[in-house]
């Protein structure tokens, strides 16, 4: 039966199955880290932020949890930046826009949260530009979903990297971003849980989700 | 919304069936053994949620009583949904929530049960006591429980020793969330009320459980025996 198959997915991108193995990170994301680590803008037009751990194995220390919450608070950035401005737009109305002014101070407390937990560590805010994802009801509804998705498998991805004490402090984030997106999802008409499980994605390809929405036009750190 | 809203619903009743007194327990005997679990739950233990063949063998103990108290709140959900269905006494939103929650379950129910292999629980009785063909208070009840369940996982997730049956905990865990927000979409109320969501512990969790008076000692809304004597 399908059912059986959606569960026995969880992990498509094959970070569980790798956690069976103890292989070293590729040279390719010693060498993307050793980039994040020495600073400085690290794209213009898109996102790096390759060289968060793949593997569901990679020991968990502080300085991990660091990376992973930076990792974070960039979607968290993102996130926060699309509610305010369509708040501040006030150019949508009804459902959409109460779930705008409801989840834009959701968003912000996440961001408080992780630049807390940072210091000065945390990245520098992305530019964003929505283009009418702030004004236009599809748009918007449609970049709320994704974003939220994304945000769901992203910190889902990560979860088994983390040490304890900063997976608690996930755990309360993740199932409010997957609340938004089945929020979202059922004002916009589409299925608020299509599936078993919310299947995990790599830092890699939350990074290459995020770049394809175009809304991060600079990213730094 | 909780349990305890619920006006109908009294603390005084029993776990006849001991099922989640059960749960409880493992739970609180294995948090003690915290040792035996960390040596046993080791990075490389080859388990996969949904691999019979390795069901259960190299699972910590501790998360085996995780795992099983999932199981019994993934039965629970499940029994709640497929009697809703077959009853089919709900309309619109809520009867496609209760037919795409309740295969969802399901599917839970059987990852959580192949992973355990001989070591899952077995299925508790319920006596949902007329709330799946009522659809006002079969839509607080789903309320509570997917609430109930996004806690229930949130309060264990910390303590899962291997990461594969972490990952595969926190992939349910989501969506969960995502139930509660849908059912709560359904019901009028506002499906993302707080900016973090809180845990629940396994006390908790089960205590509310008791107060619905949902699980009981024998079967009455389903019989698991086929009758003595057949036309």
């Amino acid at each position: 039966m399908r059912e059986r198959v959606s569960v026995r997915v969880p992990d498509p991108a094959g970070a569980v199955r790798a956690a069976a193995s103890d292989d070293e990170p590729t040279t390719r994301e010693r060498f993307l880290r050793r980039a994040i680590v020495a600073g400085g803008v690290l794209a213009t037009g898109g996102v790096i932020i390759a060289g968060l751990p793949r593997l569901a194995v990679s020991a968990q220390s502080p300085e991990q949890d660091a990376e992973i919450f930076n990792f974070a608070l960039l979607l968290e950035f993102t996130q926060a930046a699309l509610y305010a401005e369509t708040v501040e737009r006030a150019e949508l109305t009804g459902e959409l826009f109460e779930f705008a002014k409801v989840v834009a101070n959701h968003e912000r407390a996440h961001v408080d949260f992780l630049l807390e937990a940072l210091g000065d560590q945390a990245r520098e805010e992305p530019v964003t530009d929505f283009g009418n994802a702030t004004s236009d009801p599809d748009a918007f509804g449609a970049a709320a979903v994704a974003l939220e998705d994304v945000a769901v498998a992203a910190y889902n991805g990560q979860a088994a990297n983390l040490t304890k004490g900063a997976l608690r402090a996930a755990a309360t984030i993740i199932s409010v971003h997957a609340r938004h997106a089945a929020w979202v999802r059922s004002i916009i008409g589409q299925p608020p849980a299509a599936d078993a499980v919310d299947a995990p994605l790599t830092a890699e390809e939350t990074t290459a989700r995020l770049d394809e929405t175009g809304f991060v036009q600079e990213e730094q750190r | 919304m909780s349990l305890s809203d619920f006006t109908d619903l009294r603390l005084a009743d029993l776990d006849r069936d001991g099922a989640l007194r059960e749960a409880a327990d493992n739970l609180e005997r294995t948090s003690r053994a915290g040792f035996f679990a960390a040596a046993a739950g080791g990075m490389a233990a080859a388990v996969a949620l949904g691999r019979p063949q390795a069901a259960g063998a190299a699972l910590a103990k501790s998360d085996v009583a995780i795992l099983n108290y999932a199981l019994t709140l993934e039965y629970l959900q499940d029994a709640f949904y497929t009697e809703a269905q077959r009853k089919g006494a709900l309309s619109g939103a809520a009867a496609r929530l209760a037919r795409v929650v309740g295969a969802v379950e399901r599917a839970h129910v059987k990852a959580l049960r192949d992973t355990l292999g001989k070591q899952a629980v077995k299925r508790p009785f319920f006596d949902f006591r007329g709330v799946t063909e009522a659809p006002e208070r079969f839509t607080r009840t789903a309320v509570a429980f997917e609430d109930l369940g996004t806690a229930a996982y949130k309060g264990q997730a910390h303590r899962i020793k291997s990461p594969q049956v972490l990952a595969a905990a926190v992939a349910i865990h989501s969506v969960e969330a995502r139930h509660a927000a849908w059912i709560r979409y359904i019901a009028g109320v506002l499906p993302a009320v707080e900016p973090f969501d809180e845990p629940k512990s396994a006390k908790e969790t089960l205590q509310l459980v008791r107060t619905t008076r949902f699980v009981v000692g024998r079967p009455r809304t389903r019989s698991r025996r086929r009758p003595r004597f057949t036309g």
